[in-house]
């Protein structure tokens, strides 16, 4: 009945983005897609699609009530896709490695287009050694301890027509 | 909606202090693990002592999304014994041994905030 807690994260990984069938203590028998096991407690997490496109339904077995996992259908791409978007909250952008350094490109153009002196230390942008600016780069990314500075380039930042509008990740 | 019922105090259970949530009783030892699964630092490589790490932590971060999807939503308890019982989440301890919920409806009434031991619940589920 310990098999499944004594599992080790890679082979739990094995059932993440696959359609399984769950069997528990008294006798309760779940099916759903694998969105993740938690290291901690072995819960799983399992996601059922309704058939017409309306909210999902998520059950998590508790990792000591799981007697047996079964496989019926192996994910794929798209079905990865699905789950991760059901649990990016509203809002959250995810940007790549090459969109980073760009968005940090373009507010430095911007801001030397402006007369703002501005050098690259590492991944940050330093504003006239009184500001800086990390990725990913936005308005809330700016820090200073001078509030009338901080305000001025918050309001350039997010004036910058260059910049794409923020958006949400895709799947 | 239903009104509340007043805290009860039940007669006292076989360990005196917290039911089963103090982590001396027996009953907390007995159930809740106290090592996580891990591969021993001997007969592996470094090499997939991280990737072991890197995994636990996808594994994990994706499960507090999880909690964070369930936070103020009406989640169905089913517990041993065939209870069911249906509550607002709040929140969870670090262990995943505890959850804190509002609204709690149960056979005898609704309690306003209870906490549910883990141990207790076979399953969860809720509409996100």
């Amino acid at each position: 009945m310990d098999t499944w807690r004594q599992l080790k994260p890679l082979e739990w990984c094995k059932y993440v983005n696959k359609e399984v069938k769950v069997t528990a203590h008294e006798k309760q028998q779940h099916h759903g897609w694998v969105f993740t096991v938690d290291p901690v407690s072995a819960s799983i997490v399992l996601v059922t699609f309704q058939e017409k496109g309306g909210t999902p339904m998520v059950r998590v077995v508790t990792g000591h009530a799981v007697q047996e996992v079964e496989v019926l259908q192996e994910g794929n791409e798209e079905t990865a896709g699905r789950l991760r978007v059901i649990f990016t909250p509203p809002g959250a952008h995810a940007f790549g490695p090459e969109e980073v350094r760009h968005r940090k490109e373009r507010l430095r153009l911007w801001l030397e287009k402006n007369r703002i002196p501005v050098e690259e230390k590492g991944e940050m942008l330093c504003v006239a050694n009184v500001l800086t600016v990390s990725a990913p780069y936005g308005a809330e990314d700016c820090s200073s301890s001078n509030e009338i500075i901080l305000a001025r380039v918050q309001s350039l930042v997010e004036s910058n027509p260059d910049s794409t509008p923020d958006q949400p990740a895709n799947s | 909606m239903r009104p509340h019922v007043s805290v009860l105090r039940l007669p006292r259970g076989p360990d005196p202090n917290g039911r089963g949530f103090d982590p001396n009783s027996p009953r907390f030892i007995a159930l809740c693990p106290t090592t996580i699964s891990a591969s021993t630092e001997t007969g592996t490589d470094s090499v997939q002592m991280r990737e072991e790490q890197r995994a636990r932590s996808v594994l994990r971060e994706s499960f507090l999304r999880t909690l964070i999807a369930m936070t103020n939503k009406q989640v169905q308890f089913h517990m041993y014994e065939r209870v069911k019982v249906e509550a607002k989440f709040g929140a969870s301890d670090i262990d995943v041994l505890n959850f804190q919920v509002s609204e709690l409806h149960t056979p005898i009434g609704v309690q306003k905030e209870a906490l549910l031991r883990c141990q207790d619940v076979i399953s969860y589920s809720f509409d996100l």
